[in-house]
């Protein structure tokens, strides 16, 4: 049996096993993150006839919302990379059952804003990216696959909350609505207790070893050089106090990163116009003739197709013909929304919204599915929780000022189709753009490794570098040369980050 | 004595002409001519159509009806009035075919004692056409289906909304068949309930609820033509009910989370303890065995 390998995260995802668990706490996490906010606006009219507020003042609640679980991003990110996943999930739980809860009593709009936006919205973010983080340690081999059904969490939660939260209206107002979904969203805290940290192998009991558990035990490991499975047990106590350090704030190299820069540019340009469709699906339905129930089964139809694109995604994209190449298949996904909205102008009559409606919920289900993955194949697993930080605090400005723009375009030219050009355009460029962009990546990366490999090859140091490959080949012989393309890229990666790091300490 | 005559033919006049271009012409109300004249002209394809027209006042309304005819046209059809589905007397008169269509006319003087719903009838040989037109005060808007709910205790704002602002609002409980009107003046026992009535919307806000406040409540928008209606239910509720749901939902991921960490525990104390009982360096190959035994389970998963 091969020992151990070098990937820093301490000990192989398993790719299995308590994974699946793992995915479920995941899956409802996510769910939870995404449909809370939107599945809101069904009280929105109670609210405002409580308070006596217009529509836009009630819709700040839901923007707030958004807003914070995006901007909390780097915060959860820090919080996961010292903590690990487990106890920020659960936090997270408590922070947005707590917020619903006290917003069951509030006496003013503001107290809304305060407890449901702001301590909701960062609850949520507290879930949103440790949940992602922890099923790249958990899955490599199956991580595409893995994170397309964690990421169908979103619809399918959408789905049962909205009927949910209408039932509960009817039945206990929104006060007491609010007071049962505080309850309700603790189940997330059942979700973080599910996500078990990856234990590494058992340290001896010295003082460095205290440390290391202390740290993450994911991170733990990743302060070493990767070869911590061979030196094991002699791990300087100084290092690894300094690589602690560095390890507790958030990964900021992560913006030198080649992939990682042209993921972020592509995604920012992208998110302008990704939500517009979706708000404006049904008015535009309703502008176009349709009646309320039609228009709104065509929400219904868009969401059921991205319920199912998203797993079926995540499952093409694990594929030994796509995996490698998860890049073109991501602009794909991007460039394919943009052509999308680009004809949905053309369709005819309410057959042809119901088209367009089932293409852009399957273009929609691939993109989400994928976000995450690409990132991960990115910039890789130990990484990983910093980035998805960064990149979505980055990322919260152009999907929060998305649908007021296309509002905008609506209201200045009375008329959806600009709109819908407007967003096609801002799709389909960013897919074209990152199509090229990784190219170039791809091409470089096979370099890299190429020049890598001779390296090792050539110079023949201890334990270390011999042990790489033989033990990535010997893994590599059960999984398919597709596999071994994927763990050398993800190995390289953080010997390259560990390399940054410990030229920093 | 002239000159008034000339003023009001001139005035007749321009009413009129302003009422060939138009399907509606809604002149503004002058008190001392008489009721202005509102004019509404459907022409009707196919056998049946229903019209509403909203009025805010008394007024007279002249209600024009067009029929395309059926396949035979014959030159000379039947025609007459309805009111709420009885025929008018003395409304019967022969409809010449115009430019292949069958016109029919009437002005009614409409107040608040006659509105309802008028129809024109053509009676062809085989089958005939009809145009309903309802005529009646404007209907509320957006009104809620579902009853509001609230909390012992607590506030509570019904909201009423119309599609024009009437002259103003009347509030009543109903209880039973009896309506009563709530009074918000100085009646102490009202004292807790306020109106706030600007234009389009009325709110009738309850402090204080408690449970013998819940029911029907109705909300008239008084026109000069008449008052229309809308009924919002209230249900009163006390905390404990939501109350139920909430700590039974707590208890169970109470109890999820204490289950799971005590497993988790369990298992690797189990670890630990096998762990113990061996040499360091079997203990590092024996917890590498566990994650080994994973990894085995796994590879073996793999390879599937």
């Amino acid at each position: 049996m091969a020992p151990v390998t070098g990937t820093s995260l301490g000990s192989p995802p398993p790719d299995g096993g308590w994974g699946w668990a793992v995915l479920l706490a995941a899956f409802i996490s996510i769910g939870f993150s995404y449909a809370l906010p939107k599945s809101l606006t069904i009280y929105f009219k109670d609210i405002r006839e409580y308070f006596s507020v217009s529509y836009s003042e009630i819709a700040w609640m839901s923007s707030i919302m958004l807003a914070a679980m995006y901007a909390g991003g780097p915060v959860s990110s820090i919080l996961v990379n010292r903590y690990g996943s487990r106890p920020v999930v659960m936090v997270g739980g408590l922070m947005v059952g707590i917020a619903m809860t006290t917003a069951s009593f509030s006496r003013s709009i503001m107290h809304l804003y305060l407890c449901v936006g702001v301590i909701g919205g960062f609850g949520l973010a507290f879930n949103l990216q440790p949940s992602l983080a922890i099923i790249g340690k958990y899955f490599l081999i199956k991580r595409p696959m893995a994170n397309g059904l964690a990421m169908a969490g979103s619809p399918v939660f959408l789905s049962a909350l909205a009927p949910l939260n209408q039932f509960l209206s009817d039945h206990f107002g929104w006060r007491g609505s609010f007071l049962i979904l505080g309850a309700l969203l603790l189940n997330c805290c059942v979700a973080g207790a599910l996500m078990r940290p990856i234990r590494a192998k058992k340290k001896p009991s010295t003082t460095s070893s205290a440390i290391s558990e202390g740290a993450t035990p994911e991170k733990g490991s990743g302060d070493s050089p990767p070869s911590s499975s061979l030196r094991g047990e002699h791990i300087e106590p100084q290092k690894r106090a300094c690589a602690d350090e560095m390890s507790s704030f958030i990964d900021l190299s992560v913006f030198k990163h080649r992939g990682f820069l042209i993921y972020l540019v592509g995604n920012v340009f992208m998110f302008f116009g990704f939500f517009a469709p979706v708000v404006f699906l049904a008015p535009y339905a309703k502008h176009r003739g349709t009646d309320e129930y039609p228009a709104a089964l065509l929400l219904s139809i868009f969401a059921l197709a991205d319920m199912f694109a998203r797993p079926g995604t995540g499952l093409i994209a694990n594929t030994k013909w796509i995996r490698p190449r998860i890049q073109y298949l991501f602009s794909f996904a991007v460039a394919s929304n943009g052509v999308c909205h680009l004809l949905c102008p053309l369709s005819t009559g309410y057959a042809g919204l119901v088209v367009y409606a089932v293409f852009f919920g399957v273009a929609f289900g691939m993109v989400c599915s994928l976000m995450f993955e690409v990132l991960n194949d990115l910039v890789g697993a130990r990484r990983f929780s910093s980035a998805v930080g960064l990149v979505t605090i980055i990322e919260c400005g152009p999907i929060l000022l998305g649908p007021p723009i296309s509002g905008t375009l609506v209201d200045m030219f009375m008329d959806y189709k600009y709109m819908y050009y407007a967003c096609g355009f801002m799709m389909l460029l960013p897919g074209i753009f990152l199509f090229i962009m990784n190219y170039f990546n791809y091409q470089r990366l096979d370099q890299e490794e190429k020049l890598r490999q001779s390296q090792a090859e050539a110079e023949p140091k201890q334990g270390q570098a011999e042990a790489e490959p033989r033990q990535t080949k010997a893994e590599a012989e059960d999984m398919g040369a597709v596999d071994m393309g994927v763990i050398k890229r993800s190995v390289a990666e953080d010997v390259e980050g560990e390399s940054e790091m410990s030229q920093e300490v | 004595m002239s000159s008034t005559l000339i003023h009001s033919l001139w005035f007749l006049l321009v009413l009129f002409s302003r009422g060939i271009d138009t399907t509606e012409t809604p002149p503004p109300l002058v008190p001392d001519d008489p009721p202005a004249l509102l004019e509404k002209s459907v022409v009707l394809k196919g056998d049946s159509h229903v019209e509403n027209v909203e009025l805010l006042e008394p007024i007279k309304v002249k209600l024009d009806c067009t029929w395309t005819g059926n396949k035979t046209k014959l030159p000379n059809i039947t025609g007459y009035w309805k009111k709420d589905g009885i025929e008018i007397d003395n409304t019967q008169v022969r409809v010449q075919l115009e430019n292949e269509r069958y016109n029919l006319k009437k002005v009614f003087s409409i107040n608040k004692d006659n509105l309802g719903d008028y129809s024109c009838v053509f009676v062809g040989s085989q089958d005939g056409a009809k145009i309903d037109f309802h005529l009646a005060a404007p209907k509320m808007s957006d009104m809620r289906d579902k009853p509001v709910v609230s909390y012992v205790g607590d506030s509570v704002v019904i909201d009423c909304k119309s599609k024009k602002p009437p002259v103003y609002w009347l509030w009543y409980k109903v209880n039973g068949t009896e309506k009563e009107l709530i009074d918000t003046g100085a009646n102490s026992s009202r004292h807790r309930m306020h109106v706030n009535a600007e234009g389009y919307h009325s709110k009738l806000t309850v402090l204080l609820v408690n449970e013998s406040d819940a029911g029907i409540y109705s909300c008239s928008a008084v026109f000069h033509i008449g008052a229309s209606e809308g009924h919002v239910e209230l249900r009163v509720i006390t905390f404990i009910e939501p109350l139920k749901p909430f700590l039974a939902i707590l208890v169970e991921v109470v109890v999820l989370v204490f289950l799971i960490l005590l497993c988790e525990k369990r298992n690797s104390r189990k670890q630990n303890h096998s762990g113990n009982e061996n040499q360091s360096a079997q203990t590092s190959k024996l917890a590498q065995g566990e994650n080994g035994m994973e990894e085995s389970s796994t590879i073996r998963q793999r390879k599937m």
